[in-house]
């Protein structure tokens, strides 16, 4: 009967390492949408359309990660459990045994998952040890469900919020779906106060989520998935066989598809939290357009930029406040190659973090001598000057992403060497005949990022005004339009490793 | 209600002039010109040697505006 093979509805259902429902597919909407119309059914009982939204979560998380749903859920419990004693204890002694319990199970489990081998590997390069590298596969999502998780612990005990009385809001704010595999990294103050609001959706929320879709879709599958298959991947695969020109458009397509990759699938995650009722936190915000690299950083993967300037910086900046400047430096290095930890264990990853430490700190030591000689030549409101700080340091930020791409320190280094010794700009309009798409792609994609950006504001309020069929027509030609340019299967998004 | 000592030494150290400023109870860093995560430290550092006392780390992380900041200066100033 129409067509549909029965048989195969299990398969879909059931884990299969290689196959997780990603965000773009067509299951996946096909799924969500189906979640949506009981979601609405059930907007009278809070606990009816809460426990959907954990039986949904519980679901997708299983589908990506099979049992290790149980590592999750363990989480939860002990963090919930953490939290509340933590509220309980009467003397700072006691609120703080609670915190070290949380930060000795949160980051042992997150350590043993991500970075045993990466010590075992450490111990036996300086031949402390003959060790076996062990079996271990990460988690799917791990690195940001624990930060959220320890947010909730840190919050409480800086006395910004009180622990929730109830596990199942607790539960659901750890593995809400949209935002379980690649953040953003929500916090608890912000989301626990929104699951028992009524459910109700503005003409401007389901404007602002269904763009937010769209605009998801399209930065992943059309532009990052697009240039790094064409492109991008064949360069830093072998630097060698390309000129530096190449190498240096292959940088800057990096940049682009790290972003698109990354913003595209917060923006589909905020979306769809949106049309669930939830707002979560901003993750990027234009940052190709920053001035200097802390300006960056206030735009790049806000969530977890902001998380460790809360958690690490500020009290590390505190307890170094004697040493002034030195201080400040020493703080901003351990935050920076800490974000770099983060992202895996590797040395490429921590000198990618060491990197933004260095730029952080320089940036620290010439901010007085900056100033002045802006003032001097009043050059403060210069749009030339503006221009030129963001070129530069949108090239210091593709050149930091070398290290972040390249599969080792070697291969970063080939890509450096290339762009140095054999330039060959005379091959750039080869380039362009030979890779036109992708020229076009990358092209457009840095025009878009740099129109102003009270055009997504002005693009919600047109779509919000549409009627609901209007909206729906437009979104189905999107994911059409999407699926037609899509170049091979959806490619995993790069910030699931992490 | 923040004293004008404290308001002097916040814009002293963000070179401000404080008849231009607003600082108030509710003010937080952000709003106030100049004050960023960085030189953070500096004013904290500005406030406990103006009026000769020490706050421990925890207590100047759990202040979120400057009404806080001015209530764990006043009971330092009075122990």
């Amino acid at each position: 009967m129409f067509g549909i093979d029965f048989s195969k509805i299990p398969n879909l259902l059931l884990f299969d390492p290689n196959d997780p429902l990603l965000f773009g597919s067509s299951l996946f909407f096909f799924l969500f949408f189906g979640l949506l119309v009981f979601y609405r059914q059930f907007a009278k009982s809070n606990n009816a359309r809460i426990s959907l939204l954990i039986v949904f979560s519980i679901y997708f998380y299983y589908k990506a990660s099979g049992l290790f749903l149980l590592v999750l859920i363990l989480n939860a419990v002990a963090n919930f459990l953490f939290g509340r004693e933590m509220g309980k204890a009467e003397t700072q002694g006691g609120k703080r045994l609670f915190l070290y319990l949380s930060l000795l199970f949160n980051l042992g489990v997150l350590v043993y998952f991500k970075y045993t081998n990466f010590f075992i590997q450490l111990l036996v390069d300086i031949q402390i040890g003959q060790l076996e590298l062990l079996d271990i596969i990460l988690p799917f999502g791990i690195s940001f469900y624990t930060f959220k998780s320890l947010s909730y612990i840190l919050d409480i005990y800086l006395e910004k919020m009180e622990p929730t009385k109830s596990f199942r809001d607790y539960f659901l704010f750890v593995t809400f779906f949209p935002n379980i595999l690649s953040g953003p990294i929500d916090r608890a103050v912000d989301f626990l106060p929104q699951i028992n609001k009524k459910y109700f959706l503005s003409k401007r929320d389901i404007a602002f989520g269904l763009l937010l879709i769209m605009m998801g879709l399209v930065k992943k599958i059309m532009i990052a998935d697009y240039i790094s298959l064409n492109f991008v991947d064949r360069v830093f695969d072998s630097p060698e066989r390309f000129t530096g020109v190449e190498n240096l458009l292959a940088v800057y397509g990096y940049a682009l598809q790290l972003y698109c990759d990354f913003s595209g699938y917060s923006d589909i995650a905020i979306g769809l939290a949106m049309l669930l009722g939830f707002k979560l936190m901003e993750n990027f915000n234009y940052p190709f357009k920053a001035k200097s690299i802390s300006d960056f950083w206030r735009r790049w993967h806000i969530s977890l930029s902001s998380w460790l300037l809360e958690y690490v910086f500020r009290p590390l900046q505190m307890g170094l406040r004697d040493w002034r400047k030195a201080g400040n430096i020493t703080a901003l290095i351990i935050t920076f190659v800490l974000v770099g930890f983060w992202h895996g264990a590797s040395w490429a990853f921590l000198f990618w973090g060491l990197l933004h430490g260095i730029y952080m700190a320089i940036g620290l030591l010439v901010q007085g001598p900056k100033r002045k000689f802006y003032m001097k030549y009043n050059l403060q409101n210069s749009k030339v000057l503006g221009a030129i700080q963001i070129f530069i340091t949108f090239n210091l930020v593709a050149f930091s992403f070398i290290f972040f791409r390249a599969s080792d320190f070697s291969s970063a280094v080939n890509v450096i060497k290339q762009i140095i010794l054999y330039f060959k700009p005379s091959v750039f309009i080869q380039f362009v005949e030979s890779f036109t798409p992708t020229f076009v792609l990358i092209f457009l994609g840095f025009l878009f990022h740099f129109l102003p950006s009270s055009l997504h504001e002005k693009t919600t309020e047109l779509l919000s005004k549409m009627n609901i069929f209007v909206q729906a027509i437009i979104l189905t030609i999107v994911i059409w339009l999407v699926t037609q340019v899509q170049y091979a299967d959806l490619q995993p998004f790069i910030y699931f490793q992490f | 209600m923040i004293s004008d000592r404290l308001k002097k030494i916040i814009c002293d150290e963000l070179y401000l002039d404080p008849s231009t400023i607003e600082i108030n109870d509710e003010t937080e860093a952000p709003q106030v010109p100049g004050w960023d995560s960085l030189n953070h430290a500096n004013i904290i550092v500005a406030i406990e040697k103006d009026y000769g006392v020490r706050f421990k780390g925890l207590e100047v992380l759990k202040c979120n505006n400057v009404g806080a900041l001015q209530a764990l200066v006043d009971s330092k100033v009075s122990k």
